[in-house]
């Protein structure tokens, strides 16, 4: 658009969000059961809340770059079950987090070691419900021991796993993933395997595991293919999130693709499984789950704090009324 | 005793700094002969770290002009310049001057310096993987780069690096491969890929195809090279599909995978378009001829 033709007045109005997607989903209800909302920002979490996302799962991961010591892994844990949930309750929306520690950094063994001291301690904590993500990056042994050792923990705390599959030789690693579970005995539906395709959704059904699906553009799944699996397979322990990070991703991918289903003709339960339900089902195995605090949760005082510390920066208004859908 | 260079250090700095020289001001030459001196006996570690960091403030970051693109390190070993700023070029000859006989303590430094880097330190540092001391006390770091998502510094790891391809064992290496092509780096410009071809890499790709045709995206060409010298009855089929295809690139990827098989199915394919294996012949088709086409 730079050079090419004149510029109208049509350039310069403000982008709008569509809102004909917000039709489709208005009244719906979504739980997010994989987003690092770390990396996201205020006006993210405004915009799911205005989207209908009443519940998150963050799963501990990578940060973008390797971290050199047990400390930052420490604070890390501390601003998932702190900060983290705070900052989210100040829009409206339940903040839960599985702990782990991630493939990639698995493979400095002398921090996985340290890490691995820390871990169960966090393990225990409330609100946390799951052990995540976890699982094989590379597909070094290093990486192998690491996930064994925390599918034992997971086994001990009666939590359920939330597994990252990689992203390269995905379904040799997929299918290693669910068979080293399996050797540790732990039940299929206590696991579940995130990032599929449709190369790996068949047999992580079959062999009686929950299927995530991360709509995230370009390198994981797009929500018009998401669309065809759930034609394809139905809704039976079939979930979608968005795992926005701090890479080009979308923490409304989970309200997009309800409405995407919506406009394909897909029955409105069978959304109601894939966008919220069926997520609850499986996380809720932790017992840490009250849906009641959905609603709680919505009292929404910005005025709060926590450790003296507010969202609210300088002369900032707290935004109470989550009904509107305008920005002042 | 064990070597800690092996190759020349000196004759490498000397190189290295016949490049720094005809690249630099009076006042930036002023400025590294001031820091080696400073650098003190027994060498000072802070001063050493400082320098590091500072090149870029006092040496100039321009792009460096030379008629080579590589310095020899040894027999067949290279060290790639091409197109560096001379900060980096810089910073790879600093290198040279930590002592390196006692090995602990040298791989300490320079692993610190690694922990501490910004993004153009991590360049120059996995840039500088083929004439560290001590080469096998960097395989670790090695796959620590390819795990990296900054594209400067993959790129580092990946592209002309000597390093991969001589010392990282075949899981590792499948994976820098594996990551290039995740990451659309220029393919052709990883140093060993033939060399370090395996049957295992190319059951990885070809999973890695049927994921990408199932989504509906783009099958990167240069993935049937390094499938070709694997081809099977398991993967003919990919082979046959990739041939059939609409894409230019795409035919003649089949067709040189074909080329450097020896199943004799994939040889009789190749048979069947007299063009495509009279072009090969005549090197009028290579991967290099796709590489450039689709950049």
């Amino acid at each position: 658009m730079c050079c090419s033709h004149e510029l109208t007045g049509r350039e310069f109005q403000p982008i709008t969000t569509s809102s004909s997607y917000m039709e489709r989903i208005k009244g719906m209800r979504f739980f997010d059961p994989h987003v690092h909302m770390t990396s996201r920002t205020t006006d993210d979490y405004q915009a799911m809340a205005d989207a209908g996302v009443v519940a998150i799962i963050e799963p501990a991961f990578w940060l973008g770059q390797p971290r050199t010591g047990v400390d930052t892994f420490r604070d890390y844990f501390n601003s998932l079950i702190g900060w983290e949930r705070f900052r989210s309750s100040q829009f409206g929306i339940k903040h839960y987090c599985t702990i782990g520690l991630n493939s990639k950094e698995a493979n400095n063994e002398r921090l996985a070691e340290a890490v691995m001291e820390i871990l169960p301690s966090f393990l225990y904590k409330e609100g946390v419900v799951g052990v995540g993500e976890i699982g094989f990056d590379d597909q070094t042994p290093a990486e192998e021991k690491y996930y064994r050792a925390q599918l034992e923990l997971a086994k001990e705390a009666g939590l359920p796993v939330q597994i990252h599959t990689p992203h390269r030789d995905k379904k040799k690693g997929t299918q290693r993933s669910m068979d080293i579970a399996l050797e540790h005995g732990l039940d299929p539906k206590m696991i579940i395997v995130d990032h599929n395709n449709e190369e790996t959704v068949k047999e992580v059904l079959d062999r009686g595991f929950w299927a995530a699906f991360t709509i995230y553009p370009f390198t994981k799944m797009g929500n018009e293919r998401m669309v065809e699996i759930v034609k394809q397979y139905g809704s039976e322990r079939i979930m979608v999130n968005s795992a926005a990070d701090w890479g080009i991703s979308d923490p409304l991918a989970v309200p997009k693709t309800a409405a995407l289903m919506h406009e394909s003709g897909i029955d409105l339960n069978d959304i109601h499984l894939v966008t919220f339900r069926n997520a609850i089902a499986a996380f809720a195995q932790s017992g840490q789950i009250e849906e009641a605090d959905f609603d709680t949760v919505k009292d929404v005082d910005q005025s709060l704090k926590f450790n003296g510390s507010t969202v609210l920066r300088g002369g900032q208004q707290p935004r109470v009324d989550k009904q509107s859908n305008i920005i002042r | 005793m064990e070597q800690a260079y092996y190759h020349d250090r000196n004759k490498t700095e000397a190189l290295l700094f016949d490049i720094i020289r005809q690249n630099s001001t009076e006042k930036a030459l002023g400025w590294l002969q001031e820091q080696k001196e400073k650098l003190g006996d027994p060498v000072n570690v802070q001063r050493f770290n400082l320098t590091f960091s500072a090149i870029p403030r006092f040496a100039g970051r321009q792009v460096i002009q030379t008629e080579q693109p590589l310095i020899q390190l040894a027999e067949g070993i290279t060290l790639f310049i091409h197109g560096y700023t001379l900060d980096r070029l810089v910073r790879l000859w600093w290198l040279l001057h930590l002592p390196a006989t006692d090995r602990s303590l040298y791989v300490k430094v320079i692993e610190g310096l690694f922990d501490a880097a910004d993004m153009n330190e991590l360049a120059a540092l996995y840039s500088a993987l083929p004439l560290l001391a001590w080469p096998d006390a960097w395989i670790f770091r090695t796959t620590e780069g390819i795990r990296s998502n900054i594209g400067p510094v993959q790129e580092a790891v990946m592209l002309h690096n000597v390093y991969p391809a001589r010392h990282l064992e075949e899981p590792a290496w499948n994976q820098l491969v594996m990551k290039a092509f995740f990451t659309d780096k220029p393919i052709h410009l990883i140093a060993g890929l033939d060399e370090r071809a395996n049957s295992q890499l190319a059951a990885i790709l070809t999973d890695y195809a049927h994921e990408r045709w199932a989504a509906g995206r783009k099958v990167h060409p240069l993935l049937w090279r390094l499938v070709g010298p694997f081809i099977t009855e398991e993967n003919f089929a990919d082979i046959q599909r990739v041939w059939h295809s609409e894409v230019n690139t795409d035919r003649e990827a089949a067709a040189l995978a074909c080329a450097s098989s020896t199943y004799a199915p994939a040889r009789e394919l190749l048979e069947q378009s007299a063009t495509l294996k009279e072009e090969i012949a005549g090197q009028k088709v290579t991967w290099e001829t796709i590489a450039a086409r689709i950049a």
